[in-house]
């Protein structure tokens, strides 16, 4: 999916969302007063409520006492499609409306003998005769053996048919949310076992998945019954998730834009969120709000720091998150919750998508690489100036002493035998490239009629280097210069190794062709011996060739 | 015959030098092998030369700076390469052959008989003339070249935007090299015959060619019959 048809689809999901949510009550609700104690003549519809109070009042745990809520109904229901009422709040307790017992959650003043029974967001139909426009009373008699001072409630009062699949509706959409995070949590954390350097794609998998446990926390309630006695611990795991997620959020953009003192910020963003965590840590919604506040907002900094530094996909997740901001701000937190969430995975989802693609050019370009260096390995033996000059040297001492010419011509067939050796090697034992280069002088000594003299010290058989790097300093330090008053050039490779690498030294002992002050260019030779490191050891290698005053000097640097 | 081999394969060179002297026996009066470029830049520099064998990658050059500097000296310069590909190239710059690599005697012959025949090199022409100005070297392509004169070892390009440029190379030489589109029509002019308009009795029955931009250009009482015949 393209970027415009994913954020058309998020603006009708957006809208879709909004106009759900804004419909026209039904009813009006007035304060709530509260009164400790027990009376059936406190269900009815008139009654003095002098001493009644305001306050929530302060019950010892399984103590009766009753709400009185009044309630006007602003458009009776239509004939058949009765109104229902669901009060949220915890405790065991009876409905009373204008008087009428309409329904039952358990048994109050009976918890403890009788045991826990009902569920937390129950719905109560309300007989169609006492719907009429015009003043109500809700009455609620009520019990909390547990959690005594979570005291106080709120209504929901609309169609029954509406009431019950209002929710189940909005819980379907979320879910499928839910699945499709869910999906993508188990599809990257495949990626990841596949490639366990990759921890971004850890992170994002987590993520998902803490993404997809926090939606079906918050929506469970709606189609699983729950003793309110258990509602804290559903709470208590969204705060932990909440927590999880606005944790990871911030570390996997860290990760992505990498800014300087990431570990020291992480550690500060942490610090904050556990405090954020613990601080009022009863008032749920409250800490839920605080946290991905600091999520957001970190989060933020992360993405503007790695948009200034133009950081492919920032912008992105810039958008994401300022499109959440909007949408928190035109929904309820509840729902905006989710979608800001969505939007911001998308966003994370979007950058793995960016960095899968990298890698696969990076890796589509090494193969060709590969390819290339095979190549160019294989054409030192048949490019031009190799070969002609070989051949023609070979037929002048074929034609002048024709038993050299049979010797120069193993050599060359000893040369070309190794190369066939190597040529799809991308690393070989140091004994076979030195054997190559003992070949190639000495055809090159037939060529040029220059001794030619070998030495090594300290070399490790054991060792495997790149084909053909050797070869081509020798290859140099036979073009690039000159023998010595006795017709000679020497050529010395030295090996040391320790902790932190190993390390190869050519010594080419001649006179140098050039003029002393004229520049040399990178030649081909050089750029093949570094793109040759680089394949076998990325970047943990280090190359440099200088003139020296007996000739020049080569060094190559393995690290480990 | 002063010739100079620039190699810096010495097997090859020394092939090279062999065969060199077998091919010119006597008329050879001295034969020099160089195996460096700066070397061999130096040495043209102070020594006459009649010819130049010149390796075009030397020392893991390859490039065509070392050419240009040799095509545009009094010399003509054979080119002896392993690359193929480079021989259109050194035509088209003005080399008298180019001899690949590997080569025998025979073919070396054949470049060699260059320098003494009119043979006429029509597969590979020349393109450019390399000449010395203000100590550097310059490019001037043949098709803007109208005619040219002759001026003791050296001669004079007469250009179609009206310049004049002197060339270090004998008339004699760029006749050889530019034998297939000028002809010799007297002894001190060679004349491109595309630029020719007309040719016309002077005055004192001196003949003279009519170019197209309205110069005139003496013609040799020998060269007339000749120009005529090819004119008709």
């Amino acid at each position: 999916m393209n970027l415009r048809s994913l954020l058309n689809f998020l603006l009708v999901f957006l809208m879709l969302l909004v106009t759900s949510c804004s419909q026209i009550p039904v009813f009006k609700e007035y304060n709530t007063l509260a009164k400790i104690g027990d009376s059936a003549g406190w269900a009815a519809k008139n009654l003095n409520e002098e001493d009644w109070s305001l306050e929530k009042p302060i019950v010892k745990p399984g103590e009766v006492f009753w709400y009185r809520t009044p309630i006007d109904i602003l458009k009776a229901p239509e004939p058949l499609h009765p109104y229902a009422i669901r009060p949220y709040l915890y405790g065991e307790y009876e409905v009373f409306w204008d008087g009428v017992l309409i329904g039952k959650n358990g048994n109050p003043g009976q918890e403890a003998t009788l045991g826990p029974e009902g569920k937390m967001f129950a719905p109560f139909i309300i007989p169609s005769h006492l719907t009429e426009e015009g003043e109500h009373m809700l009455a609620i008699r009520v019990s909390l053996l547990y959690f005594s001072d979570h005291v106080g409630m709120k209504i929901d009062l609309e169609n029954y048919d509406d009431l019950l699949t209002t929710r189940l509706i909005e819980t379907s959409y979320m879910h499928i949310f839910a699945g499709a995070f869910l999906i993508a949590s188990i599809y990257f954390l495949f990626l990841f076992l596949g490639n366990k350097k990759e921890h971004p794609m850890l992170i994002f998998s987590i993520s998902c998945f803490l993404f997809f446990l926090l939606n079906l926390a918050e929506f469970i309630t709606n189609y699983v019954p729950i003793h309110y006695r258990h509602h804290g611990i559903r709470l208590e795991i969204i705060g932990i998730l909440t927590f999880g997620i606005s944790f990871l959020i911030p570390l996997y953009l860290s990760m992505q834009f990498p800014y300087p003192k990431r570990r020291l910020f992480l550690m500060v963003y942490a610090l904050v969120l556990l405090f954020v965590f613990f601080i009022k840590h009863d008032f749920f919604v409250f800490t839920y709000r605080n946290m991905v506040l600091s999520m957001w907002v970190f989060s933020f900094g992360i993405a503007v720091f790695g948009a200034y530094k133009k950081i492919k996909g920032a912008s992105l997740v810039l958008a994401t998150l300022l499109l959440s901001l909007l949408i928190n701000s035109l929904i309820s937190f509840r729902i905006s919750l989710f979608v800001g969430f969505s939007l911001i995975l998308l966003g994370m989802f979007y950058l793995l998508s960016l960095r899968i693609k990298e890698q696969r050019l990076a890796y589509e370009n090494s193969l060709i690489q590969s390819t290339r260096l095979r190549l160019e390995l294989l054409k030192k033996n048949i490019q031009p100036h190799f070969l002609m000059n070989t051949l023609t040297s070979l037929i002048d001492w074929v034609e002048e002493t024709p038993k050299k010419g049979v010797l120069f011509i193993e050599a060359l067939a000893k040369e070309f035998d190794l190369f066939n050796q190597i040529e799809n090697e991308t690393r070989i034992p140091i004994t076979q490239e030195i054997e190559l280069c003992r070949t190639h002088l000495e055809i090159m000594e037939y060529r040029k009629e220059v001794n030619y003299f070998w030495e090594e010290e300290d070399i490790d058989s054991e060792e495997k280097i790149p084909p053909g790097i050797l070869h081509t300093l020798l290859e140099n330090g036979i073009t690039h210069s000159l023998p010595l008053e006795d017709n000679s050039v020497r050529f010395k490779l030295l090996y040391t190794s320790n902790d932190a690498y190993k390390s190869y030294t050519f010594l080419t002992y001649a006179k140098n062709v050039r003029e002393p002050n004229s520049a040399r260019q990178e030649g081909t030779g050089l750029k093949y011996i570094k793109a040759r490191l680089a394949e076998s050891y990325n970047s943990k290698w280090d190359f440099t060739s200088n003139p020296t005053n007996h000739g020049w000097k080569s060094s190559i640097k393995i690290y480990s | 015959m002063n010739i100079l081999i620039v190699e810096d394969e010495l097997r090859i060179a020394k092939r090279i030098e062999r065969m060199t002297r077998e091919i010119f026996g006597n008329s050879l009066l001295s034969l020099t092998r160089i195996d460096t470029l700066y070397k061999a830049l130096h040495y043209i520099e102070d020594y006459a030369l009649d010819l130049v064998l010149l390796d075009l990658n030397l020392n893991g050059d390859n490039g065509f700076d070392p050419l240009t500097k040799a095509v545009s000296e009094s010399f003509h310069t054979i080119v002896i390469s392993a690359y193929k590909d480079q021989a259109i190239t050194a035509f088209e710059y003005g080399v008298l052959d180019f001899v690949p690599k590997p080569f025998n005697q025979d073919r070396l012959a054949h470049a060699f008989n260059r320098l003494n025949t009119k043979e006429r090199i029509t597969t590979n022409t020349i393109k450019f003339l390399a000449i010395k100005k203000r100590g550097r070297i310059q490019l001037i392509a043949i098709q803007d070249v109208l005619y040219i004169k002759g001026a003791g070892a050296y001669t004079e390009l007469f250009l179609k935007n009206g310049d004049q440029e002197l060339h270090d190379k004998s008339l004699e030489k760029l006749e050889q090299l530019l034998s297939y589109s000028f002809e010799r029509i007297h002894k001190s002019y060679l004349v491109k015959m595309s630029e020719v308009k007309d040719i016309i009795v002077a005055s004192g029955s001196k003949y003279m060619v009519e170019l197209k931009n309205g110069n005139h250009v003496p013609v040799g009482r020998t060269k007339y019959k000749d120009l005529r015949a090819k004119w008709a």
